[in-house]
């Protein structure tokens, strides 16, 4: 027998949703299969690989791992809230530029920790920049440039700010 | 090097909107109305008789939409090989027994994943477990347990070989000893060889499985339509030709009406190349139930059913004189097949190939076999035997040079081929930019000041490899179509998969450099078999060499045609005219000219409607017809090699045997780099996915299962991990080449493994003959070294 | 996963009171991070998930120079690794949730999930015993506490009945001249761990007056090498004296050998890493 559904309130990219939910099922599952964000994605089943990292009050989280339940009346924000007003995020800009990416299967799980990364602390060195990547796995890259990318970012920020998508 | 506008730029890819804002999609988003999900129901025996399924519980569920097994799919075979002498012999799903844990015995389509999943417990197996083998020496003694009965091909069935132009009939092939492929070729005769030489080696290197790990995992959604006969697929995949073929030749509709669409791909390395059971599967399902089917695997499915890179035992004997010339060699190979051949006969022929462009040795014997056992399959991962012969055979090299006295290096340029050379395969080294390589990296890390000086616990170690650029394999030729548009701006059309490796981007580059555009202005249409042309294919190293440069000839064909309307409205001769910045100008009077559109619509009205199609094409070797015979390796195989030079410098703790690679140095010949910035993302991603085969990565099994099947257990590099990487163009253009350019995705990975392994020999002098070096190895290395 | 009534709660209380009614059919949840990859291989199946994460009064770190630290079994790892008191107060805590998981496990993770979880390679735990931490449980029956050390009974389970919850961890003030140290042995700098030590040393007049050593992912649970430390109090502690040291914890392991590493290579593991960890300890005693 299928349980009730139960309403949640959730800002998500900066607009309120009510939201009639499984209970049983992830932040992840919620984004991807109600709301249609297929950004955030799933590389594993084993909480190792940060594809699913979106940004919830403030702090990246893997949303595989986080019950959406849990988000009631919180703040979650995806790489599909990244750009604003037509303009890239910074973030944004910079992987392009440095061409960091490859296959961008992970690319939004890195932006969103980078985000948080760079929120909480707008100048961290390389080596605390790498330790704190670590839970994003990329197989495409070997990561040098989104870190060179982040990096840039914190270091010149006046490099990138918001310009046009 | 000559100084192009747009090529040799590291300007952003074309694909980056899409992958930085999350919108792209992949064959793990698409979302179809009315969709299904399946899920299969895998073996947990390596080896048993399948006695009786009963489905009846779970065909009850609701939700449930449709429960298939062998029964429904028996005498359907598929395979990466198929040939007149292997014929393909892995079925869809398991038929009257299994052969490996992980192997599809039964699959679900439902209206949700919970629902499927739920279904699949309560399908009943009775299984009778019989002998099983696991290791490929075992399993080729007398008396193992045979795998595998004769493989007789179904009457009237035409192999893929005969389907694609080989008139030879397909044999039964009968796996004695559990042998499902060999390999024996020769140039010379290697023991006159060995009675020459004044110095003889022999080694003995095994090389494990490890997985391709790509991020986005194996899945398919497939769309029948019952009243077209018409098939969409969506596919994590590496070129759209070879699962048409195959999912048409098992299912029986008509490769035409068979689409796989584009979908951005998570990564490959070679893991998707080969169709697989599940994208057969779900296309299956989906003409059962008529109803959307997505069937995405977990990653633990990943790990045990889709195919793990290939195990070698490699033994080498090599035969010097005591000036270091090398006068013979004498490879013997074992691989570990698994259940089904995946690509281990072809990659028996190309541990030989791979290798041959880089020394000269004039003896050489080469010889082979793959052994069944009760495992999942092996398939080509980034390289496909280069990084496993290049351990070999690279590290015997420095203990060779060791054992004389001789310099590493100088032994290595000693024994290269020459620009220009023949090989025994009559291959020409049209382009040979190895020697460079060595010298610019040997230079660069300087290696002079730093080999045999480091101090206790630090090495530094050098290996090379060489890779090639396509050959024979269906469909024998690459298509690209450059329209022109309304408004001057021009449509690429080009069918090849984008998994990361960034043709899409070169080729625009290529056809913007040859039209005089700017890149923004060629607009993209790819990877969509019904929109796109005819394609080569991603795995077989040519998307540059054969794929991009179709896009190029292409661009040239209707540049022409751009200049000749030009010409006639200008009343000049084309060569006296140029293009730039959509326009047609006259190189004498620049002002004067006429702009693309304008161009266009005179065509239309003065040529009765030519609305102006540039159409190009390549064919791998164009003067072969096919693949040169795998077992006997004879025969011309591709029209170019990359090479590539690595150096790796390493700090071993010696109380705890863990390595760390401080830097690696790479040197790379890959004729022009058309994108700087992709090419040096490419050579970046080989030195840490090196560093992983090197140091730490196997896939590890116990009685045939696989027990690491996660990334927990099984790790890969994270960012904490990576060493400072040096890259360094040494690039040799090749004149068959778009630009002078040839494949980067895959040759440099060999040479960085092998200069790991030098490098952490050259830290401890523990000779290990066994991949990967991971702490506990060398710390009893050490250990072992200390008390004798 | 599979189907359960989500419960969120307010209060200890509440979160008490429904513990005490569903008992071995509701689980509680905090961060998740450890519950929801059980939850998702189907290896629970609780009927009710009682989620405490936003207890406002099990989130908290108040520090009293007599009482000690007081954290509340909510508080995330994050902020633990980021807390200036902690930087200042008990330093290696800061220090060994650098090797925690991810930044995002992390975030979320909180120090109570992870003690109760009890994965016998966990970071925090080895670090926690030697601060000689203690544990309060709360249930519909009042409070207890206990040593950390008595926590854990076997891999993945602990003495925490089906009514109690986890809800404050105590370290009591460090000694003056106290150091405190963790090595953590993985192949790769995120990996999995192999090996890992916990070490205190307290310095008074020059004399070890106390050391603490912890072992983890040698056992299956985190132990104390108590020979080791007996080996080392009331000594002047040098090079010499902490080899030995090392070579009996060694002895006090009970290692075993899986996919990642012999029993007898942990054993060798653990000889290093305790010198490590116990000559760092000894430095920062003596600068403190």
């Amino acid at each position: 027998m299928e349980l009730a559904k139960k309403l949640i309130k959730v800002a998500v990219n900066g607009e309120s949703r009510e939201l009639w939910i499984k209970q049983n099922i992830t932040l992840l599952d919620l984004l991807r299969d109600y709301l249609g964000l297929t950004g955030a994605k799933l590389a594993c089943i084993s909480n190792s690989c940060g594809a699913c990292t979106v940004i919830v009050d403030d702090m990246a989280v893997k949303s595989c791992s986080v019950l959406a339940m849990q988000v009631d009346g919180k703040e979650v924000f995806t790489v599909e809230g990244l750009a604003k007003d037509n303009k890239l995020h910074p973030l944004q800009q910079a992987f392009i530029e440095h061409v960091a990416f490859q296959c961008g299967f992970c690319t939004p799980g890195k932006l969103m920790s980078a985000k948080a990364l760079l929120d909480e602390n707008p100048n961290p060195t390389e080596e605390e920049l790498r330790r704190d990547m670590e839970g994003n796995l990329c197989r495409c890259t070997g990561y040098k440039k989104y870190i060179e990318a982040i990096m840039d970012v914190a270091q010149h920020p006046e490099k990138y700010s918001a310009k046009e998508g | 090097m000559a100084d192009y506008r747009v090529v040799g730029k590291g300007i952003p890819r074309k694909d980056s909107i899409e992958k930085i804002t999350g919108q792209a999609k992949y064959t793990f988003d698409i979302v179809l109305p009315e969709m299904l999900h399946a899920k299969i129901l895998r073996s947990l025996h390596a080896h048993a008789k399948i006695v009786n399924i009963d489905t009846s519980e779970a065909e009850k569920l609701p939700g449930v939409k449709a429960v298939i097994t062998g029964k429904d799919t028996w005498g359907m075979r598929f395979g990466f090989v198929d040939t007149p002498r292997y014929p393909c012999e892995q079925p869809v799903i398991a038929e009257d027994k299994v052969r490996f844990i992980g192997e599809s015995v039964a699959a679900i389509a439902a209206v949700d994943e919970n629902t499927a999943n739920e279904a699949l417990d309560l399908i009943q197996i009775e299984y009778e477990p019989i002998p099983a083998v696991f290791d490929p020496e075992e399993a080729m003694k007398e008396g193992a347990p045979q795998i595998h009965g004769e493989q007789i091909p179904a009457p009237g069935r035409k192999c893929a070989w005969q389907d694609w132009g080989v008139a030879r009939v397909a044999r039964s092939y009968n796996p004695v000893n559990n042998i499902g492929a060999t390999v024996n070729l020769s140039y010379g005769d290697s023991e006159k060889g060995f009675a020459e030489a004044e110095y003889i080696r022999e080694d003995t290197w095994v090389v494990p499985r490890t997985s391709h790990a790509a991020m986005e995992p194996h899945g398919a959604v497939a769309s029948y339509n019952p009243l077209t006969g018409y098939l969409d697929v969506w596919l994590s995949h590496m070129g759209y030709e070879l699962k048409r073929y195959w999912i048409s030749k098992t299912l029986g509709i008509p490769i035409s009406k068979i689409r796989v669409h584009k979908t951005f791909i998570g990564g490959a390395f070679g893991g998707k190349a080969q169709v697989f059971d599940h994208e057969i599967i779900a296309s299956f399902l989906s003409r059962k139930t008529g109803k959307p089917v997505k069937l995405i695997l977990t990653r633990d499915e990943v790990f045990t059913s889709t195919n793990n890179s290939i195990a070698l035992k490699i033994n080498v004997k090599k035969g010097v004189k005591k000036d270091g010339t090398i006068v013979g060699q004498h490879v013997k190979l074992i691989s570990d097949m698994g259940a089904y051949r995946g690509s281990v006969p072809v990659c028996l022929f190309l541990c030989h190939s791979m290798r041959d462009a880089i020394y000269n040795i004039p003896n050489l014997t080469h010889e082979g076999v793959g052994a069944y056992t009760n495992k999942s399959t092996t398939m080509a991962k980034r390289g496909h035997g280069s990084q496993q012969m290049t351990t070999a055979i690279e590290s015997q090299m420095d203990w060779i040079a060791e054992d004389l006295g001789l310099d590493p290096v100088e032994f290595r340029l000693k024994n290269l081929r020459q620009k220009g050379d023949v090989l025994p395969n009559r291959d020409t080294l049209n382009s040979y930019g190895l020697p460079d390589c060595i010298k610019k990296i040997v230079e660069a890390s300087n290696w002079k000041e730093k080999r045999g000086k480091l101090g206790p616990g630090r090495g530094i170690g050098l290996a090379v490899s060489a890779m090639f650029n396509g050959s024979g394999y269906w469909p024998f030729t690459a298509g690209s179509i450059v329209r022109m548009n309304h408004d001057g701006t021009v449509t690429l059309y080009m069918g090849q998969a984008e998994f990361g490796q960034g043709p899409t981007t070169t080729t625009c580059q290529l056809v913007a450099e040859e039209l005089g555009l700017n890149v923004e202005d060629v607009n993209l249409v790819d990877g969509d078999s019904e929109l796109c042309p005819l394609d080569y294919s991603n795995f077989l190293s040519g998307g540059m060499f054969v794929s991009c440069k179709a896009g190029l000839v292409a661009a040239q064909d209707l540049r022409q045609q751009i200049l000749k309307v030009a010409a006639e409205m200008l009343e000049e001769d084309v060569e006296d005219l140029e293009t730039m910045n959509r326009r047609v100008y006259i190189k004498t009077d620049p002002e004067e000219g006429v702009a693309f559109d304008e161009i266009l619509r005179y065509s239309i009205q003065k040529h009765a409607g030519d609305l102006l199609m540039g159409k190009g094409f390549c064919k791998p070797v164009p003067e072969i017809e096919f693949y040169p015979s795998l077992s006997k390796g004879s025969g011309r195989w591709t029209d170019a090699y990359s090479f590539t030079a690595s150096i790796a410098e390493v700090s071993v703790d010696a109380e705890t045997g863990r390595t760390k690679v401080d830097h690696i140095w790479i040197g790379d010949d890959c004729g022009r780099e058309i994108n700087t910035a992709i090419c040096e993302g490419q050579l970046q991603s080989q030195a840490v996915m090196g560093m992983g085969d090197a140091l730490f990565e196997e896939v590890m099994f116990s009685e045939g299962r696989t027990i690491n099947a996660n990334f927990v257990d099984y790790e890969i590099p994270r960012a904490f991990d990576i060493p400072e990487i040096t890259t360094i163009d040494a690039s040799d253009p090749d004149p068959n080449g778009p630009f002078g350019a040839k494949e980067i995705g895959e040759c440099a990975r060999a040479a960085v493994i092998g200069s790991i392994v030098n490098a952490v020999y050259d830290a401890t002098k523990v000779k290990i003959t066994s991949l990967p070096l991971h702490p506990e190895k060398i710390f009893r290395g050490l250990e072992e070294k200390a008390k004798s | 996963m599979r189907e359960f009534e989500y419960l969120r709660v307010n209060t200890l209380k509440e979160a008490c009171s429904l513990l005490s009614e569903y008992k071995e059919e509701a689980k509680i949840l905090a961060g998740g991070q450890s519950l929801l990859t059980l939850l998702k291989m189907d290896m629970l199946r609780p009927s009710y998930l009682i989620d405490i994460k936003f207890i406002p009064e099990l989130n908290y770190m108040d520090f009293d120079e007599k009482e000690g630290l007081k954290m509340g079994a909510l508080t995330t790892h994050r902020a633990v690794e980021k807390s200036p008191l902690l930087k200042e107060k008990f330093p290696v805590l800061p220090e060994t949730e650098l090797v925690v998981a991810s930044v995002q496990t992390r975030n979320w993770g909180t120090i109570g999930g992870t003690l109760v979880h009890a994965d016998p390679i966990g970071d925090i735990a080895p670090t926690l015993i030697v601060l000689d931490s203690k544990a309060k449980f709360t249930s519909v029956n009042g409070e207890r506490t206990i040593s950390l050390t008595e926590l854990f009974v076997d891999f993945f389970a602990t003495v925490i009945e089906e009514d109690e919850i986890l809800c404050e961890i105590q370290i009591p003030t460090l000694p003056a001249h106290t150091g405190v140290a963790y090595q953590k042995f993985s192949t790769i700098e995120a990996g999995i761990k192999i090996a890992g030590a916990a070490s205190l040393i307290s310095l008074e007049d020059g004399i070890c007056k106390d050391a603490k050593i912890a072992l983890s992912a040698v056992a299956p649970v985190p132990i104390r090498a108590l020979k080791a430390e007996e080996m080392l109090r009331g000594k002047p502690v040098d090079d010499k004296l902490i080899e030995q040291a090392a070579q009996i914890a060694s002895t006090e392991a009970d290692p075993v050998t899986d996919m990642h590493a012999t029993d007898e290579y942990r054993g060798e593991l653990v000889k290093v890493l305790v010198r490590r960890a116990t000559k760092t300890a000894l430095e920062r005693a003596k600068t403190t």
